[in-house]
C-alpha cells in the first residue's frame, strides 16, 4: 500500500466534509422526528429523493434555479409530514411500527418515483455545477459547497430553535412529559404536527443536496439508510447539530478508508461505529 | 372559585372517585388528606385537568371546566406542582422555570416572576443553569414549586409536596406554601402528612377509598377517631 | 399436537407429486420461490416473532449461507448438499456471537435492536465483497452439479424447496408448543415478568436466534446454487430483511404458519405483477397492505385469537365475585387439607437472612443498609411511607434489579448475584403492585408458566393440573380461558397470586396485592393470605391498608427513607413512636 500524497489525503478529507454534511441533513429530520416524537420516520429517505426529483424536474425542465424550487417543494411537504404524523398517532403507533409503516410507505413513494422518471438515472444539470472554486491545490465544487451551507445553517437554525426558543423548549418538555407540559399550557399535539412537517420540508431541503451533487435513481434511496440511521444514532436521538457532526466524522473516517486502502471498505467504518457507540452507550440512544 | 361538583372519575370499570364534591374560595388554603391509595392524586389530577371526568361537574370562577383540553387550563389560572415533581429533568432549571410561564400574561412578566421566585427560594439563584436532574429532592420540590408559581395561577394545587423529604425541608417548604397564600394565591393541598397539613390549613376534607368522608375545620378533624383508624390500623383490632 | 405433524406431512407428499405431473418448468421454478420464502420468513419469526425482538439482519444470515455454499462448491469443489450444513453452521455462529453481546445490553429494545440487526447486514457485506471470499467480482456456480433428486434442474430445486421448507414449518411449529416456544411468546409480552418467573430469557433468546439463523443459512445455500451466480450487492439488498417482515405481519407473527401463509400470498403477488405492465403497482400495493395491516390488523391473518375469544362479560357485584372465592377456598381446604407446599416449620428458623443491603437510583438511596430476617412459616409485614423502599426492597430480592452492596441468603445459599430466574428456581415468588399479566397468554397459561419454569419444574401436563388446581384456589377457574384484559383488577390481582403460587414458593413477596381493592374484596384476599401461609408458605407482605397487616403479621418491619427503623410486634411497632413520626409526622415537624 503506498501512501497517496498528503493533497490526496487533504482533497479525501474534504469530499469527506461534503458527503458527511448531506449525512447530516439528511439526518436532521429524523433525528428529531425520532429524538422529539418517537416516530422512526423511514420514508424521510424516501421523502428526500421526492424532493430531489422535483428539483431535478422544475430545474431541468422547467429551467427554475434549483435553489428557489425549494421555496415551492418544502411547503408542499410540510403538508404530507403534518399529514405522516396525524396518521400514526391517529393509531397510536408503537415506534417500532412505525418504522414498519414508514417503511411501507418508503416503497409506495418509491414505486410513484419510478412511475414518474423511470428507473433511468437523472442528474440535475445546473450552472452551479460547472463552477469549481479552489484554495491552494483544493478543489471546492460549488454545488457541494452549497449543500454544506445549506446544512450548517440548518441545523444551526434548528438547534436555536430548540435551544433558545419558547417553541424549541416546549417540543423537549414535552418529549420528555407531555401530560405535566399539557399542564403548563403546551398543546403537544399541534407541536407534533409542526415539527413532523418541518422535518418533512427538512428532507426537502436534503433531496436538494441530493439533486444537486448526486445521480439519482430510485433504488438509491436505500444506500442512504444504514449510514444515515447510522449518524443519527451516534450524534444522539433529538439532537439538531449531532448528526451532522456525527456525519462529518463519518464521512471523512469513510474518505480516508477509501484513498488509504480500497473504496468498497467504507461501509465498514460507518457501521462499525455505530455498534461501538450503541453497545458503549446505548443511554445515549434511549430516548 | 373552585367548585367541584358531583365528580365521579373512572380508571375503566373501577371507580377512582365517586362522587366528590368540594370547593376552595379566593384566597384560602384547603387541604385533602387520606391514606394511601384513597384517590386524593386522582382528585387533583382531575382538577389540573389531567383525568377526564366520567360525571359531574368541574367549575372556576363559574366556567365549567370538565369539556377543556389539558392544555388550556393553565391559562384558565391553575397550575399544579405534581406529584414526585416531575421536572424535566433534562432541562436546566431555568428552563423549567421558563415552561412554567408559557402563556401569554405570564410570559409578558417572566423577568419580574423569576426575580420574585429567587427572592422566595433562596436556593434557585445559584442552581438555574443546573439541569434539574442533578437536584436534590427537596431542591426539585422547590423547584417545581417555583415552576408552578411561575405561571402567576390564581389556585395552586399541591399534590404530596412533603413525598420522601426530612421533615425540616418540609418544615421549610411548607412555610414557603403559606406566603405564597397569604399574599393571595388560593392553595389546594392534597398530603399524607396529617398534622402537617392541618396545621397549614383553613378547611381540610378527608377522603378514603374515593370518597369524602369528612370535611370541617382542622381542630374538629383531628378530634376523630376515623382519621386515625384509616391511617394506622390501631382501635379496632381484629380477631385472628 | 399430532394432527397437525400429520396434516403437514401428508401435505409434503402431495406437493411432491407435482413435478411428475408434467407442469412447465415455469411453475415448478415458482412453486420453489415460495418455498423459499417460506423457509426465510418462517425461519425469522422464530425469533422475531416470537419473541418480538424484530430483525433487520436476516439478510445477513441468509447471505452467509449464500456465500459458504458458494464459496465451498465454486472454488473447493465440495458436493452441493454437503455445504448446506456448514451453510447453517457458520449462520448461526454468526447469530450467537451477536446475540451473546447484544442479548446482554439491557437498554437494546426493539427498534434498536432492529436496526443494529440492518448494521450487521452492511457489514457482513462489505467485508465478503473485500476479502477473497468474493472480491467484487461475484461467484459462479454455473459449475456446480446440481443433485438429481426430480426428473429435471426444475424438479430438483423444487424438491428441495419442499423439503427445507416442510422442515421449516415443522420446526416452528415444534418450538410453538414446546416450553421454549411458551417461554418466547412470555418474553414477548412482558420479558422482565417472564425472567422473575423463571423463564432462562437469555438463554432461551440465543437459541431461538441460531434456529432462525441455521435455516437462513440452509435457504441461503440452496439460493445459491438456484441462480448460479451470486453478488454481494444482490444478496445483501435491503430485499430479503424488510420482505420477511412483511410477510410474517401480512400472515401473524404470532402463529408458526402465518409467515408461510405471508410468504405464499406475497410471492403470488409480485410474481403475477411482473407478468405484466404492472410491476410498479404490484410493488405499491405492498407496501400498502404492510401499512393497512400494522394499522389495522398488527396480528395479522392467522392472529386472530383476540377476537374469537370475546372479553367475557363484566363481572357480577363483588359481593358475589368474594363469595364464590371464599366458597372455592373453603371447598379446596376440604379437599387437599393434607397436602402442603413445604413441610410446616414453625421452627422460625431464618429463611431469608438480608444484611447491609443497599440501592441506590440516580442519587437516590433507595435502600441504606438494609438489615432484616425472614423466619420461616411467618407472615412478616413491611411497612413504610411512600418511598421508603419497600418495593426495592421486593425487586432486588426478586432479581428484578441488581443490589449494589450487602448479602441476601435464603435458605442458606447466597442469591444476591443470581439472575432473576435462577432466584426463581430456588423457591421465591413475587406479585406485582399492578398486575403485570401476559397480555395475549389466557388465565391459564398464565399460571402455567410459572409451574413449568418455577421451582417446582414440572412438565407441561401436570403444569396445567397445578395451574388449574391454583386458579380453583382463587377462584378464577371459570375464568380459564379468558384473556387477562377481561377481568377486572380484584381478579387480575388474584390471577398475580395464583401465578405466584403455581411455582410452588417457598418463600412469597406480596407487593401491595390489596390496593385499590373494595373493602370485601380486601376481606377474600385476607382469607386467601391465611390459607397461602397455612400451606406452608413464607410470606412478606408490603401493605399500605394498615388493618390487614396488623391483623395479619406476625411481626412487622417499618423502613424509612431506606432504613429499617423499627421491627417487631404489629401492636408494639405501630405505637413506636419513630414510626408514628415517619406515617403522620410529629407536631413539632409541622409548619409554623
Amino acid at each position: 500500500m503506498t501512501l497517496p500524497s498528503l493533497t490526496l489525503v487533504a482533497q479525501a478529507v474534504l469530499s469527506g466534509v461534503f458527503v458527511g454534511a448531506l449525512y447530516g441533513l439528511l439526518g436532521l429530520g429524523l433525528s428529531l422526528s425520532w429524538g422529539l416524537l418517537r416516530q422512526i420516520n423511514l420514508s424521510h429517505f424516501a421523502l428526500a429523493f421526492l424532493g430531489a426529483y422535483l428539483t431535478y424536474q422544475l430545474a431541468s425542465v422547467g429551467g427554475i434555479d434549483p435553489l428557489l424550487t425549494l421555496l415551492v417543494i418544502a411547503p408542499c411537504f410540510f403538508a404530507i409530514g403534518a399529514a405522516i404524523y396525524w396518521l400514526l398517532a391517529r393509531f397510536a403507533v408503537t415506534p417500532l411500527n412505525s418504522l414498519l409503516v414508514t417503511f411501507g410507505l418508503t416503497v409506495i413513494v418509491e414505486s410513484l418515483i419510478q412511475w414518474l422518471w423511470t428507473a433511468d438515472f437523472r442528474k440535475l444539470e445546473s450552472h452551479y455545477g460547472n463552477v469549481t472554486w479552489r484554495a491552494g491545490s483544493l478543489y471546492l465544487p460549488l454545488p457541494e459547497l452549497l449543500t454544506l451551507g445549506i446544512a450548517v445553517a440548518l441545523c444551526t437554525a434548528a438547534w436555536a430553535v430548540l435551544r433558545y426558543s419558547d417553541l424549541g423548549k416546549a417540543l423537549r418538555a414535552a418529549a420528555e412529559d407531555a401530560p405535566i407540559a399539557a399542564a403548563f399550557g403546551v398543546n403537544e399535539r399541534a407541536l407534533a404536527m409542526l415539527l413532523s412537517g418541518a422535518c418533512a420540508a427538512l428532507a426537502a431541503a436534503a433531496g436538494l443536496g441530493l439533486a444537486l451533487s448526486h445521480t439519482l435513481t430510485p433504488s438509491q434511496i436505500y444506500a442512504w439508510i444504514g449510514v444515515v440511521f447510522a449518524a443519527v444514532m451516534i450524534g444522539g436521538l433529538g439532537s439538531a447539530l449531532g448528526p451532522l457532526v456525527a456525519g462529518i466524522v463519518i464521512g471523512v473516517s469513510e474518505a480516508v478508508t477509501m484513498a488509504l486502502t480500497a473504496p468498497s471498505w467504507a461501509p465498514l467504518v460507518s457501521f462499525s461505529l455505530l455498534i461501538i457507540v450503541l453497545l458503549v452507550r446505548p443511554g445515549k440512544i434511549a430516548a | 372559585m373552585l367548585q367541584v361538583d358531583r365528580i365521579s372519575v373512572h380508571y375503566g370499570a373501577a371507580p377512582a372517585l365517586w362522587e366528590v364534591t368540594m370547593r376552595v374560595d379566593a384566597g384560602e388554603l384547603v387541604c385533602i388528606v387520606g391514606p394511601n391509595g384513597a384517590g386524593k392524586s386522582t382528585l387533583i389530577n382531575t382538577i389540573a385537568g389531567l383525568n377526564r371526568v366520567s360525571t359531574g361537574e368541574l367549575k372556576l370562577f363559574g366556567r365549567d371546566l370538565t369539556q377543556v383540553p389539558v392544555h388550556r387550563f393553565c391559562r384558565e389560572g391553575i397550575a399544579i406542582v405534581p406529584e414526585g415533581r416531575r421536572l424535566f429533568s433534562r432541562m436546566s432549571v431555568r428552563e423549567n422555570l421558563e415552561l412554567g410561564s408559557l402563556m401569554p400574561d405570564a410570559r409578558a412578566r417572566r423577568a419580574e416572576s423569576l426575580e420574585r421566585m429567587c427572592g422566595l427560594f433562596p436556593m434557585l439563584p445559584g442552581n438555574l443553569n443546573r439541569p434539574a436532574g442533578a437536584l436534590s429532592g427537596g431542591q426539585q420540590q422547590v423547584v417545581a414549586i417555583a415552576r408552578a408559581l411561575m405561571a402567576r395561577p390564581r389556585l395552586l394545587l399541591l399534590d404530596e409536596p412533603s413525598l420522601g423529604l426530612a421533615p425540616m425541608i418540609v418544615r421549610e417548604l411548607f412555610q414557603a406554601v403559606e406566603r405564597v397564600n397569604r399574599e393571595g394565591t388560593a392553595v389546594l393541598l392534597v398530603e399524607q402528612n396529617v398534622p402537617a397539613a392541618l396545621e397549614l390549613a383553613a378547611r381540610a376534607y378527608v377522603l378514603d377509598e374515593g370518597r369524602i368522608i369528612a370535611e370541617g375545620a382542622p381542630a374538629a378533624l383531628r378530634a376523630q377517631p376515623d382519621i386515625r383508624r384509616a391511617y394506622l390500623g390501631i382501635g379496632e383490632p381484629e380477631a385472628r | 399436537m399430532k394432527r397437525v405433524v400429520g396434516a403437514l406431512l401428508a401435505g409434503a407428499v402431495a406437493l411432491a407429486a407435482i413435478p411428475y405431473l408434467h407442469v412447465a418448468a415455469f411453475y415448478e421454478s415458482f412453486l420453489y420461490l415460495v418455498f423459499l420464502w417460506v423457509v426465510l420468513a418462517t425461519s425469522w419469526n422464530i425469533l422475531s416473532g416470537y419473541s418480538g425482538y424484530v430483525s433487520f439482519g436476516h439478510g445477513a444470515f441468509f447471505g452467509v449461507g449464500v456465500y459458504t455454499t458458494a464459496a465451498l462448491a465454486a472454488k473447493f469443489d465440495w458436493p452441493f448438499l454437503a455445504t448446506l450444513p456448514v451453510a447453517a453452521l457458520n449462520a448461526a455462529l454468526l447469530g450467537v456471537a451477536l446475540g451473546a453481546i447484544v442479548f446482554r445490553v439491557k437498554q437494546v429494545r426493539a427498534e434498536l435492536f432492529a436496526l443494529l440487526t440492518l448494521a450487521v447486514t452492511f457489514i457482513v457485506a462489505t467485508i465478503i465483497l473485500n476479502t477473497p471470499i468474493d472480491g467484487g467480482p461475484g461467484l459462479y456456480l454455473s459449475a456446480v452439479p446440481v443433485p438429481k433428486l426430480g426428473p429435471s434442474a426444475a424438479s430438483s430445486f423444487f424438491f428441495l424447496g419442499l423439503v427445507a421448507a416442510a422442515f421449516a414449518i415443522l420446526v416452528a411449529y415444534g418450538i410453538y408448543v414446546s416450553k421454549l416456544g411458551s417461554g418466547l411468546f412470555a418474553i414477548h409480552d412482558d420479558e422482565d415478568a417472564a425472567e422473575v418467573l423463571g423463564v432462562p430469557t437469555y438463554r432461551y433468546k440465543l437459541i431461538a436466534l441460531a434456529i432462525s439463523c441455521a435455516l437462513a443459512g440452509v435457504a441461503g445455500g440452496i439460493q445459491a446454487l438456484f441462480v448460479s451466480y451470486v453478488t454481494v450487492a444482490e444478496t445483501f439488498s435491503i430485499t430479503v430483511p424488510l420482505t420477511v417482515v412483511l410477510m410474517s405481519v401480512l400472515g401473524g407473527t404470532r402463529h408458526w404458519a402465518g409467515p408461510a401463509l405471508g410468504a405464499a400470498i406475497i410471492t403470488t403477488l409480485t410474481y403475477a405483477s411482473t407478468a405484466g405492465d404492472y410491476v410498479l403497482a404490484g410493488k405499491a400495493s405492498v407496501g400498502l397492505i404492510l401499512i393497512v395491516f400494522v394499522l389495522f390488523r398488527p396480528e395479522g391473518l392467522l392472529g386472530g385469537r383476540a377476537r374469537r375469544h370475546p372479553p367475557v362479560a363484566p363481572a357480577r357485584s363483588q359481593i358475589e365475585v368474594s363469595a364464590r372465592a371464599a366458597a372455592a377456598t373453603a371447598a379446596w381446604n376440604a379437599a387437599t387439607s393434607g397436602s402442603r407446599i413445604a413441610p410446616g416449620d414453625s421452627s422460625g428458623s431464618t429463611l431469608l437472612a438480608v444484611r447491609s443491603l443497599s440501592k441506590a437510583f440516580r442519587g437516590v438511596q433507595a435502600l441504606d443498609g438494609v438489615d432484616l430476617a425472614v423466619r420461616r412459616g411467618e407472615i412478616l409485614g413491611l411497612l413504610g411511607p411512600n418511598g421508603s423502599g419497600k418495593s426495592t426492597f421486593i425487586n432486588v430480592v426478586s432479581g428484578h434489579y441488581r443490589a449494589d452492596g450487602g448479602s441476601i441468603t435464603f435458605d442458606g445459599q447466597s442469591i444476591a448475584h443470581l439472575d432473576a430466574h435462577r432466584i426463581a428456581r430456588t423457591g421465591i415468588a413475587r406479585t406485582y403492585q399492578i398486575p403485570r399479566p401476559f397480555a395475549h397468554r389466557s388465565v391459564l397459561e398464565n399460571a402455567v408458566l410459572p409451574a413449568m419454569f418455577g421451582a417446582a419444574a414440572l412438565d407441561r401436563r401436570s403444569a396445567k393440573r397445578e395451574a388449574l388446581r391454583w386458579l380453583e384456589f382463587t377462584g378464577l377457574a371459570d375464568r380459564a380461558e379468558a384473556l387477562p384484559a377481561a377481568l377486572n383488577l380484584h381478579q387480575r390481582k388474584f390471577l398475580e397470586l395464583a401465578r405466584a403460587l403455581a411455582s410452588r414458593p417457598r418463600l412469597l413477596l406480596l407487593d401491595e396485592v390489596l390496593s385499590g381493592l373494595t373493602s370485601s374484596e380486601i376481606d377474600s384476599a385476607v382469607q386467601l393470605i391465611w390459607r397461602i401461609r397455612e400451606q406452608g408458605t413464607t410470606i412478606v407482605l408490603v401493605e399500605h391498608v394498615m388493618r390487614v397487616v396488623v391483623a395479619l403479621a406476625d411481626r412487622i418491619v417499618v423502613l424509612d427513607q431506606g432504613r429499617v427503623i423499627a421491627e417487631g410486634r404489629p401492636g408494639e411497632v405501630m405505637a413506636h413512636p419513630a414510626v408514628i413520626v415517619a406515617y403522620l409526622g410529629s407536631k413539632g415537624d409541622a409548619a409554623g
